[in-house]
């Protein structure tokens, strides 16, 4: 501690290794939050539903997705990415997913929202498999904190149904 | 800075560090905004760089005591044994 130069640099690296440390404790605060969000989406409407030339099943759905989010954000939360998925099983795979609809919320005033979309991404089988098929729509999200690690969750929501023919 | 004056800031420096972390993180996590954490955070970091980097007049009230010059006189620095000064005044008288 005897010059200028020797006092300047051991206060900036006990400051910086305090702050990692203060970045640590930030990202283990999140583990005492307890989110509880809730969503729900309607179907209004099949807009159409058809075979494209190359045989896989095409459809397009007009969406009403409405969802709470406020909880998912704590102090230490930069932004939550959030996408739409319909989960539906066919003979050859346990599990398809089709992202639907994406979304960034960059704060908790936005995190409780209301959309009327139609998919924003095409809801494309590969094969032939979407006519009277049951399907799950989930809400999937990620938490993207300002340090530590990122976590995800999701909502199933259940009980959707495309129709028996094209149109 | 002398001795007393090194330790201290050391101590100083860890100590104010320290304390500005607490109270950023409590004051960060209770209005639940990390800005304010790094906020509250960076001003101390400043302030206890300007109080303990300086050599301020603080850290110099216990100077270090050399030895008297009468008393270096007395024991003075042992010479080589054919020293050039010997020789020269030998050679003036």
């Amino acid at each position: 501690m005897h010059s200028f130069g020797y006092r300047a640099n051991a206060l900036l690296t006990f400051a910086i290794t305090i702050l990692a440390l203060m970045c640590a404790i930030a990202s283990v605060s999140d583990n005492f939050n307890s989110p509880s969000p809730t969503s729900q989406v309607q179907v209004l409407n099949i807009n159409w539903f058809q075979k494209k030339p190359d045989g896989d099943d095409e459809v397009s759905l007009t969406l009403n997705i409405s969802a709470n989010l406020e909880s998912l954000f704590t102090w230490n939360t930069k932004q939550v990415f959030v996408f739409l998925a319909a989960e539906y099983e066919t003979p050859k795979n346990m599990l398809n997913q089709v992202s639907l609809w994406d979304g960034i919320i960059p704060s908790k005033e936005h995190a409780k929202f209301w959309i009327h979309t139609t998919n924003k991404y095409r809801f494309i089988d590969q094969g032939s498999n979407l006519r009277g098929k049951d399907f799950n729509l989930t809400l999937h999200w990620h938490v993207m904190p300002k340090t530590g690690k990122m976590f995800s969750d999701k909502i199933v929501m259940s009980g959707y149904r495309l129709p028996q023919l094209y149109r | 800075m002398d001795w007393q004056g090194q330790k201290v800031a050391e101590q100083l420096m860890q100590l104010m560090l320290v304390i500005f972390a607490v109270v950023a993180f409590i004051a960060g996590y209770v209005l639940g905004s990390f800005q304010t954490m790094m906020l509250v955070y960076t001003a101390g970091v400043v302030l206890t760089s300007l109080i303990t980097v300086p050599n301020w007049p603080f850290f110099n009230r216990n100077p270090m005591k050399w030895l008297d010059p009468n008393e270096a006189e007395k024991h003075p620095k042992p010479q080589p044994a054919n020293s050039g000064p010997k020789k020269k005044t030998s050679s003036k008288n």
